[in-house]
């Protein structure tokens, strides 16, 4: 089962209308192997399940208060804001800190092993 | 082993705790990359390297989820990025209010399956990101919004088909789809420029409607 590149490292699509590579060209057929066609249909269409719900998560999290649990035990509350298309950083505002509160920042998303809000 | 799925931020005792156990190294500490590089390729964890319908079978199942650094999360499983390999989960807490978890991909050691979920819990579960005006259609209301959609757009020159099943998904030019209750947040296209026209263009016929 070969692997699905992360969105933002594919290049654009030759017809200039979407991004990433068009499913029809031998590069993308290249990159598939010979037999992945019908299972590429399925595994395409669980991953684009799959994010569609975590872009509506991340849409419900907008401007809500959360908690950042951090590496080596580091907890920080801030609002939340964005994430980017290819999981690098989080956008917060309001992040307190221990040397006050900043107005707006940005949470690599490395240093960062979960997060959590709540949903009323 | 820390139990910590569901810690609402906000609550008194809560802040006070992130205080005092907040070190000095806040976040943007540079931090030397000891462990993990920021970018994990070539390094990705056995779950980052799932494949999506791997990811799929752990949705709507109650899992507990290992993290580094001996955390450990419990909920129900919304979602799997595919992208960064993130686990959604929820709670449902006694208040009837729900907390969602995030465990981000790299920090994910083991995922396991603690109880499978019913329909009931599936459509629960598919309610809380639902788009809000979604939830009170009937199928007919829906159908006849979606045929007047089509026709308006049609009249403005947009070429739209349906597909999907029985075509409840309406594709504007081959590049965006929208899916009932057919509104401005149920576009979805990979070309932001197409996508934000067409939102504009549905919002407007929409306000017009009113």
């Amino acid at each position: 089962m070969p692997v699905p590149v992360g969105v933002l490292r594919l290049p654009r699509g030759p017809e200039g209308c979407s991004r990433g590579f068009s499913p029809t060209s031998p590069r993308f057929q290249a990159l598939l192997g010979g037999d992945a066609v019908t299972t590429t249909a399925a595994a395409q269409g669980a991953r684009a399940a799959l994010r569609q719900r975590y872009l509506r998560g991340l849409a419900a999290a907008r401007g809500r208060p959360t908690r950042f649990c951090l590496r080596a035990g580091v907890r920080v509350d801030a609002v939340f804001g964005a994430a980017d298309v290819d999981a690098v950083a989080f956008q917060v505002d309001a992040l307190q800190t221990p040397l006050g509160v900043q107005a707006a920042a940005l949470l690599r998303c490395a240093d960062v092993l979960a997060y959590s809000f709540l949903l009323d | 082993m820390q139990q910590e799925a569901a810690v609402p931020p906000g609550t008194k005792g809560g802040w006070a705790a992130a205080r005092s156990q907040a070190p000095s190294a806040g976040p943007g500490t540079e931090r030397p990359a000891a462990t993990e590089s920021v970018l994990d390729v070539g390094n990705m964890n056995d779950w980052q390297r799932k494949s999506p319908v791997d990811w799929e079978t752990y949705v709507n199942k109650m899992v507990k989820v290992a993290a580094i650094e001996k955390h450990e999360y419990e909920g129900w499983v919304l979602t799997v990025d595919p992208v960064s390999a993130s686990i959604v989960l929820a709670t449902f807490l006694e208040n009837e209010k729900v907390s969602i978890s995030v465990v981000l991909g790299h920090a994910v050691q083991k995922v396991e399956i603690l109880k499978e979920g019913d329909d009931e819990m599936k459509q629960r579960l598919s309610y809380i990101f639902a788009p809000e005006e979604s939830k009170a259609y009937s199928p007919e209301e829906l159908e006849k919004r979606k045929n007047n959609l089509k026709t308006w757009l049609e009249t403005n020159h947009i070429p739209v088909t349906e597909q999907g099943e029985s075509g409840r998904t309406l594709c504007v030019a081959g590049v965006l789809t929208i899916d009932p209750p057919y509104g401005p947040e149920e576009c979805s296209s990979s070309n932001e420029i197409i996508l934000s026209r067409v939102q504009d263009l549905i919002q407007g016929y929409l306000e017009k409607q009113q």
